[in-house]
């Protein structure tokens, strides 16, 4: 990666904690903190004080970035995909069980990653799941999500 | 403060054949995944915390100290096989451990591993029970506005040792404790940045933060870096003589010093907040070579360098807990996870916990002495077969990992809604590693806030208002003077190595 991309990944995160901490300090501190009179610490106070202090130091970082460097760009969206996937399972879980959407969540994970030996896929989707499903339910006596 | 009855009653309730077998499963458990590169101890305590709520405290503890010291140990096993650390700490003693075992001598490497992490660790709890007691006594006479100059000391400290640079220190702080403010505020109690879901009113869940930015985020990381390229086993050479497969008492004994000074590295730097195991691995891994009669030898599978680095990452655990313990600071990951561990089964880390918890506080030391001795049993027999781990495939690792972290949180959080916040942070964490902020000072910050507020709040009120009362506690003003100290240091430090960096 060359140097001027080193450079933009700090600022590219120091505009993002810029705007964060204006957006919290003006926008959604105001209207998400409740106003309490009296006391000796406001609600507001503290959120309001970090808000400030995420602006300055995003502001910093934009004026001096260092060296890091970032992770290729091909990394950062396989991770967005790998994601997704976990979004969707959850999702999934949420309607129909675990039982029924964990062997599939895992068999996916696994072909994803590029496992292909049957017996890894038979044991990572079926076995692990199974193992689970009797730790929490039998063993520790709990309900799976 | 705490008298002899209570300390023998807590090593006694220690000492039980039930707690034994929890440190045992613990150790078997904890040298299992720190086998397996990429899980390691510290993911390994953030999936079984949840499974441990069923548990009385103590059997629970003592599980979780048993995942914890056994890692330590499973991780130098990938470090050495594979030149691949199972955890970062194990890296100093791949650079000794992997040329031996490349000389097929596998099982010398690992057993010398695992008698100087023993030994470190041992050494380091022996100074725990020794110094926590007597610590936590000079805590309890701080009030307020001492903890609040002492949180402010702990963060400036964090904030520059950890990052690599000061300013991203100090967001990775900052964004932990806006998270932490989320919930309802420690003075008036009422709702605090929720957006109408009221699951957040008891604010974030801690599981679902800390596992999510600390496991899922990690697994994210590593099944991208995996995706296509899925590693198959190593194998390890059968034919090695008696020799080559033990290390003699000569052989340890001749390491005794290198082993004494890198336990006593690992203790010093585990009590300071945040340097971490890794760091004192490499230095006493530089001291030894420095100071050996042949430093030619190092690297190329010297018995020395492999006792050197694991004696002092093995003694930084149990040194961790001071701060931990005496203070209710986390000074690392590790202990973050066990004090969110404690809180779940009602301990509350600080000077207070030595008067009103002091016999479940020693049969943690108890449960710590043993899971030492469980750990050199299950190691000596163990090792054979967790050199097979390392072959395990990680489709399956991360698959399962990726299950048991789902099962946990929503076991913990009753339910789906603590799973999707962990998802949240998981790639909340993610970006943050790759943007190259600081997890660890995140965690810490965001378990520190709340008591951060109270403690200010507290100050205020016991002041008027007027924190310039601060001035008149010495402690208070040592503490902040230590602070400016530090944050100029680490500013100097960096402005040194962005210069250097320039010219470079």
């Amino acid at each position: 990666m060359g140097g001027d991309h080193v450079v933009s990944a700090d600022r590219i995160s120091g505009i993002f904690f810029l705007l964060l901490g204006l957006a919290m300090y003006f926008v959604v501190n105001p209207a998400h903190i409740e106003a309490v009179e009296g006391g000796s610490l406001n609600p507001k106070t503290v959120p309001d004080i970090i808000s400030l202090i995420l602006a300055l130091c995003g502001g910093l970082l934009v004026l001096k970035p260092t060296t890091h460097q970032v992770a290729n760009l091909q990394n950062i969206l396989r991770t967005a995909g790998y994601s997704l996937l976990l979004v969707a399972g959850l999702f999934a879980m949420s309607r129909f069980g675990f039982e029924y959407v964990a062997p599939l969540l895992a068999f996916a994970i696994m072909w994803f990653i590029g496992e292909r030996r049957p017996f890894w896929l038979a044991f990572g989707a079926v076995g692990m799941p199974a193992l689970i499903w009797f730790l929490v339910t039998q063993a520790l006596g709990r309900a799976l999500p | 403060m705490v008298d002899y009855a209570t300390i023998l009653a807590g090593f006694g309730d220690a000492f039980t054949p039930f707690n034994l077998m929890f440190v045992l499963f613990g150790v078997l458990l904890g040298q299992f995944v720190g086998a397996v590169p990429g899980i390691g101890p510290i993911m390994a305590m953030a999936i079984a915390i949840p499974f441990t709520f069923g548990l009385d405290p103590l059997p629970a503890i003592a599980f979780l100290v048993g995942v914890n010291k056994g890692g330590l140990v499973g991780g130098a096993v990938p470090a050495i096989l594979m030149n691949t650390p199972g955890t970062p700490d194990a890296a100093a003693t791949a650079l000794d451990g992997h040329p031996l075992a490349k000389q097929g001598k596998p099982l010398k490497a690992t057993k010398m591993a695992l008698f100087s992490s023993v030994t470190g660790d041992l050494f380091s709890d022996i100074v725990l029970i020794t110094v926590s007691a007597p610590l936590a006594i000079m805590a309890l006479k701080m009030g307020p506005i001492e903890v609040v100059a002492l949180m402010i000391f702990a963060f400036s400290i964090l904030a520059g040792l950890i990052g690599n640079s000061l300013i991203k220190g100090i967001i990775a702080a900052a964004l932990g404790l806006l998270v932490a403010s989320v919930g309802q505020d420690p003075e008036h109690y009422t709702p605090r940045l929720i957006f109408g879901y009221w699951d957040l009113f008891d604010g974030l869940p801690l599981p679902s933060v800390a596992i999510g930015m600390l496991a899922i985020s990690e697994i994210l990381r590593r099944m991208s870096l995996a995706h296509g390229n899925v590693k198959s086993g190593i194998i390890t050479d059968g034919s090695q003589t008696p020799e080559d497969r033990r290390v003699s008492w000569a052989e340890y004994w001749a390491c005794r010093y290198t082993m004494l000074r890198g336990a006593t590295i690992g203790t010093i730097l585990g009590a300071l907040p945040g340097i971490g195991s890794t760091a004192a691995a490499f230095m006493s891994y530089a001291m030894t070579k420095a100071g050996s009669k042949d430093p030619t030898s190092f690297g190329k599978g010297n018995l020395q360098g492999i006792a050197a680095s694991e004696s002092a990452n093995s003694a930084v655990v149990g040194a961790n807990l001071i701060p931990l313990l005496t203070l209710g600071i986390p000074g690392s990951v590790g202990a973050a996870l066990i004090i969110s561990a404690f809180m779940i089964h009602g301990m509350q880390p600080g000077p207070l916990l030595f008067e009103q918890q002091g016999r479940l506080v020693y049969g943690l030391f108890g449960a710590m002495l043993m899971a030492n001795f469980v750990n050199l049993w299950v190691g000596q027999l163990g090792l054979r077969f967790w050199t097979k781990v390392v072959s395990a495939p990680e489709s399956i690792i991360f698959s399962a990992a990726l299950l048991l972290c789902i099962v946990g949180v929503s076991m913990a959080t009753s339910g789906l809604f603590g799973v999707a916040i962990m998802l949240i942070f998981a790639i909340v964490g993610y970006l943050m590693s790759t943007f190259g902020y600081s997890l660890v000072i995140f965690i810490i910050a965001f378990f520190l806030g709340p008591r951060f507020e109270k403690s200010i709040a507290q100050s205020l009120a016991l002041t008027n208002g007027d924190l310039t009362q601060m001035l008149k506690s010495p402690v208070a003003v040592a503490l902040l003077v230590l602070s400016v100290v530090s944050f100029v240091y680490f500013l100097r430090k960096n402005a040194q190595a962005a210069a250097l960096e320039t010219k470079m």
